[in-house]
């Protein structure tokens, strides 16, 4: 256990060649990718991934990550507006022989309102706390932006462990996104 | 010279009798890629369908009873009662369907179309027979059912029906994959509304909102604990020409406080669209009021 454990599975840097239509799309995919530490190379190069955009590239025989595909086809399938963290982690486990599957929109399910019932509600501070845990800033830097003490951000993140009942910052904003999809409301 | 038959027998022959039955009722969709999913035909010429699971194509090729391939455009959506409707080409007779009442430990038998113009079939019970509900898209559900029956994407969007043979709806699944039956009565309420504009008219402010609670300080001059947090605003929908902003919290519409959500929703029916509506909120400490005109959602 302990030779796999310390082999690195998961290359740091790949070389990925962006698909894409667009060439827009093709530059925001590349800054994205190139941001997460991996070269993109021309489609024609050697590559350990080809990031497809909407559609299988046509004749591919690599591994291949596409955003928003209609099939199954691909080793890798996010949505179309997957984030660059999903798409860096796409890419990293397909390189390392995974199958990436994002849950779709229709298998989340036609599902009921929740009613807000007024517990664990996180308050706006809290919510700007939370958005800053997101982007990873450290706790000084938390202060510095809200401009409070850095008691008192130690005392939101408490608060907000406490309500979305996390252990970890990791964890308090996977479980805020999982609420902020579940109870958005479009008005 | 059979054995006389008992309950089992009696209970096969006739589950296979409501299969074949079932078949007149629904459609296959073909969704591309050698895959479909299930229509039930609820008049002539119009399926109902999924609004979740049907493709946002114009055109489909449907498989009628029988095995004939004939096409169908999509004439309308409803994502808040998960309805859509496709219009066949040709004419797709319509046997009459009779709502059930849903009632908890009922056997519900559930068909999908096996893609050749026979139907497929799941036999279970209704696990659930609840009251009224509203979707999280802010339409409202007639009965919660809840089946206890497993289904296949390709089976969704086809007609559940009791054991008498009367329909309780159209299955489709739910949060975590549970099956869930669209009643008789929301998609006899809806599907006029599709057929005649093609959706269900809804009010819109062009606003995604989240819940807060109000901070201790503003609770006072709130007068509640919670409100609805703008967390983005539609560039140029009616919101933004109020002048609601990012960050603002909204308390109350027309004096209806927004701590429950569905009492809000009901603020924005069809018959809202065009009429001003007064806000509070709090905006950077103070709580104001702002006045907006409803319009009409857009096609998402």
């Amino acid at each position: 256990m302990i030779e796999v454990a310390s082999k690195h599975v998961f290359a740091a840097r790949l070389r990925v060649a962006v698909h894409s239509d667009d060439p827009r799309r093709r530059a925001a995919l590349g800054k994205a990718l190139t941001e997460a530490g991996h070269v993109v190379v021309g489609v024609e190069d050697t590559a350990d991934v080809v990031l497809g955009d909407g559609s299988y590239p046509p004749g591919e025989t690599r591994h291949t990550v596409v955003l928003g595909a209609m099939d199954d086809r691909s080793r890798g399938a996010l949505p179309r507006e997957a984030d660059a963290s999903q798409i860096d982690a796409a890419v990293r486990a397909v390189a390392a022989g995974l199958i990436v599957r994002a849950p779709l929109a229709r298998e989340r399910g036609f599902g009921a309102m929740r009613e807000n019932d007024g517990q664990a509600l996180l308050t706006p501070r809290e919510a700007e706390v939370l958005g800053a845990l997101a982007e990873g800033m450290t706790n000084k830097a938390i202060a510095r932006r809200l401009d409070i003490s850095l008691h008192t951000v130690k005392f939101h993140i408490e608060s907000l462990f406490r309500k979305l009942g996390a252990r970890t910052r990791t964890e308090a904003v996977a479980k805020a996104s999982e609420r902020r999809r579940n109870e958005m409301i479009l008005l | 010279m059979s054995k006389p038959s008992d309950v089992l027998t009696q209970l096969a022959s006739a589950v296979a009798a409501r299969a074949e039955s079932a078949r007149d009722f629904v459609v296959a969709i073909r969704v591309g890629h050698g895959r479909h999913i299930s229509g039930l035909i609820w008049q002539a010429g119009v399926v109902v369908a999924s609004e979740q699971a049907l493709p946002r194509s114009e055109e489909f090729e449907v498989i009628a009873p029988g095995g004939a391939v004939i096409t169908a455009k999509a004439a309308g959506r409803d994502a808040s009662t998960n309805i859509a409707i496709l219009k066949t080409a040709s004419s797709l007779a319509a046997p009459a369907l009779t709502a059930a009442e849903a009632k908890a430990g009922a056997i519900a038998l559930a068909a999908g179309s096996d893609g050749e113009g026979g139907a497929s079939m799941r036999l279970g019970i209704v696990n659930l027979a609840g009251g009224e509900w509203h979707s999280s898209r802010g339409g409202l559900i007639d009965r919660r059912i809840v089946l206890d029956i497993d289904l296949a994407h390709r089976e969704e969007g086809g007609p559940v029906f009791d054991a008498d043979g009367l329909c309780l709806g159209m299955s489709t699944f739910g949060p975590r994959g549970r099956v869930i039956v669209i009643p008789f009565a929301t998609i006899a309420r809806v599907v006029p509304q599709l057929v005649r504009e093609g959706r269900v008219a809804r009010g819109w402010l062009g606003l995604a909102l989240q819940a807060v609670a109000v901070p201790d300080a503003l609770r006072q001059s709130a007068g509640q604990s919670s409100g609805l947090m703008v967390m983005s605003v539609v560039e140029n929908g009616p919101a933004a020409q109020g002048g609601i902003v990012a960050g603002d919290i909204i308390l109350s519409v027309d004096g209806t406080s927004v701590h429950r959500f569905r009492k809000i929703v009901s603020h924005f029916g069809t018959d809202s669209i065009g009429r001003t509506v007064e806000i509070r909120l709090i905006r950077g400490g103070a709580v104001i009021t702002v006045q907006t005109t409803i319009a009409e959602r857009q096609a998402a």
